[in-house]
């Protein structure tokens, strides 16, 4: 009974709500897939030392994949609108009561979008959102003078901290400033978003500061089922069917009571969660490489053959070791690394920008930019004008600068 | 004496044995000469702790092989009794004892090293003044190798006597000290603060690793220390010379102007 209940209360877009940072956990795998994982990844470490080839995404399998068209019916962009609101609501349920809340998630849990659309929202909810300025390195005293102009009498919304600041000794003064009047209770009612990682350092900056951040559940391998059902739900009224191309297990739907009898659950979701680290932009940007237009030819015969046809909107997908994920070059030196750790630590950042905080050259960083590009580590973003690390790159960028020392994110 | 017949312990040795003998100890070369090879190669693609565990692990291997070479080759060549074992090990001693003093010495001192682990592949120690990366830990002694690129071989038998600083003792946290000296007359608080937030935004500093700025009056003017750790170990050179450049800039920047010792005072 306690289960249903449970379902009942999960929002699909948001599932599993806001939690204390301290109660995030690591998506569980199987100890077979981390093994397998842990061997996979030191071999293609030591293989990329040697030769340094198939850093880029890659498809290990000859089956079609998706149409643009498709992939926006099976797997498309969350509503952001809605997560906003379902923030809020978490945020006023939480047992946290400050003035100013902190949402810290991270990168590619789809916050920063979600808390500008509650800005541009014309409903009661609407925020005013606060926008960093376009000089970042000020002294403390103009740190002290632009945050007197900002306006803090009504509720306000930062929706990524990370903008707020550069990594260089003149870059950190706004943050500080801010942090010191939150703690001061100064600023009135607001709404801070910030990447992990931008968190982490501030959190060693400021070993003392406690501002009690909340942060989205981590995706699961049942929060994920019900997000990715959730997300193609609109396109299919009647929910979408998606099976092992090479087994014929289900994927979708994922719970075990709307399968039928002979129907069996496949593990995929679980090896998803575990592999995006439970980071929902992550695990949809895999999702959407995974998808497949038709089985492997056994599955078809079998299908064929007049297995139960099921009449709801129906696609395949491949197996995670038929894809080969971007693959950080091990045998480039620091300098691409000190690109990596920049770009997560400010949640993206312009060309001139990285030269800031990277002490890197202009003829150093522009060819380290186009061999990030090349690997699909990093894209360009037109809307901002700032590169960003790729959602599918992600995982081997966290793994390789942890393994080479470099401080990473609590995620 | 009597009863202890060496020469009677090798009277059985057949030509096949020596050569089975010869073939375990080659046998047991090349596996070592791959340890030691390959196992360092491999370190040096990873990053981080996995390159510290590969490297300590080379002399150990190399420890398990001889080892199991001998407990293999002497069954081999003679009768493994009471008596054979005392007479080979008893002229073995004596040999050791009187015309390899030193090597032996050396050769003890290195099994002591592998058990109490002064110092490991990977740490970055000083002996007797000479500073550097333990790059090998040989049977009779190490060999470490200079920021200069100078490769120096310390016996094992150095342990009994010298004293060894070691900087990272087999982690990779290694602190780093950059010295600045100023000029009096400024605004202590705020250069102790400006050179904190120098050292934290350096990209190459570990961040969760504290981050200590000091400083004391000399006779020519005031000594800041910033103490901090780098990413890695080896990169402590790069990491010095950054909070160097840094931190001039950030002084000149604030108008705190540096000094040098006087001449006359060195």
């Amino acid at each position: 009974m306690a289960n249903v209940t449970e379902k009942e209360t999960i929002n699909p877009e948001l599932p599993g709500g806001l939690i204390p940072l301290e109660d995030w956990r690591l998506p569980e795998t199987s100890v077979h897939r981390s093994i397998k994982g842990a061997i996979r990844n030191t071999w293609i470490q030591v293989r990329a030392g040697f030769s340094p080839d198939d850093e880029a995404f890659e498809s290990l399998d000859d089956l079609p994949p998706l149409s643009r068209s498709q992939i926006e019916r099976f797997a498309p962009d969350p509503d952001y609108g809605r997560i906003a609101r379902l923030l809020l609501e978490s945020v006023a349920e939480s047992p946290v009561n400050n003035p100013v809340s902190f949402l810290v998630a991270p990168p590619f849990s789809g916050l920063r979008k979600a808390l500008t659309v509650l800005a541009d929202d014309d409903s009661a909810d609407s925020r005013r959102l606060i926008m960093p300025p376009d000089n970042l390195l000020m002294s403390d005293s103009d740190a002290s003078e632009w945050w007197d102009a900002c306006d803090f009498s009504t509720p306000w919304v930062i929706p990524e901290l990370a903008s707020f600041w550069l990594r260089h000794r003149s870059g950190l003064a706004l943050v500080r400033e801010l942090l010191r009047r939150v703690a001061a209770d100064e600023v009135g009612e607001g709404l801070i978003g910030c990447s992990s990682w931008c968190w982490q350092f501030w959190s060693y900056y400021l070993p003392d500061a406690r501002f009690q951040p909340l942060t989205p559940a981590p995706m699961d391998a049942g929060k994920l089922g019900l997000w990715l059902g959730g997300l193609a739900a609109p396109a299919s009224e009647s929910g979408v069917v998606a099976r092992m191309a090479n087994t014929g297990l289900w994927v979708l739907p994922s719970d075990p009571d709307v399968l039928g009898e002979g129907q069996k659950a496949a593990n995929f979701l679980r090896d998803l969660a575990a592999l995006s680290r439970g980071i929902p932009g992550v695990a949809l940007g895999i999702w959407q490489k995974a998808l497949r237009a038709r089985p492997e030819e056994e599955q078809l015969e079998s299908q064929e053959k007049g297995e139960h046809q099921s009449m709801r909107a129906q696609c395949w997908v491949a197996p995670l070791n038929k894809l080969s994920l971007p693959v950080v070059p091990s045998a480039a030196g620091r300098g691409l690394e000190f690109m990596l750790h920049a770009l997560l630590l400010h949640d993206g950042l312009g060309s001139d920008r990285l030269e800031l905080v990277t002490g890197m050259k202009g003829h150093e960083v522009a060819p380290a930019l186009n061999r990030l590009l090349r690997a699909d580590l990093v894209e360009y973003h037109e809307d901002d004008g700032v590169w960003r690390v790729t959602p599918l790159g992600y995982p081997a960028i966290r793994r390789q600068l942890q393994s080479d020392g470099f401080p990473v994110d609590a995620f | 004496m009597g009863d202890l017949d060496l020469s009677g312990a090798f009277s059985g040795i057949t030509t096949d044995a020596l050569l089975e003998a010869l073939f375990l100890v080659v046998l047991a070369s090349i596996v070592i000469m791959l340890v030691q090879n390959l196992l360092p190669r491999v370190a040096h693609t990873l990053g981080g702790k996995p390159r510290l565990y590969l490297l300590a692990s080379v002399p150990l291997l190399r420890l398990v092989v001889i080892v199991a070479t001998i407990i293999l080759v002497v069954p081999v060549l003679v009768e493994p009794s009471f008596e054979n074992m005392v007479a080979i090990f008893g002229a073995l001693a004596l040999a050791l004892g009187f015309a390899f003093k030193d090597y032996a010495n050396s050769l003890i001192a290195g099994i002591v090293t592998l058990y109490e682990m002064p110092y490991r592949p990977g740490d970055w120690i000083e002996v007797n003044g000479q500073y550097g990366e333990v790059k090998s830990i040989g049977t009779r002694s190490a060999e470490i190798v200079t920021p200069d690129d100078d490769v120096v071989i310390i016996p094992h038998s150095t342990l009994w006597t010298a004293l060894i600083a070691n900087g990272n003792d087999g982690t990779d946290n290694l602190m780093c000290v950059t010295e600045f000296h100023v000029e009096p007359y400024h605004d202590v608080s705020a250069v102790l603060s400006l050179l904190r937030d120098m050292a934290y935004t350096s990209p190459l500093v570990k961040t969760w690793q504290p981050v200590l700025v000091t400083v004391r009056n000399t006779p020519y003017g005031m000594q800041y220390k910033v103490k901090a750790y780098p990413l890695a170990p080896r990169e402590q050179f790069r990491f010095i010379t950054d909070l160097t450049t840094r931190g001039a800039e950030a002084l000149a920047s604030e108008g705190v102007r540096m000094v040098s010792v006087p001449v006359t005072a060195v």
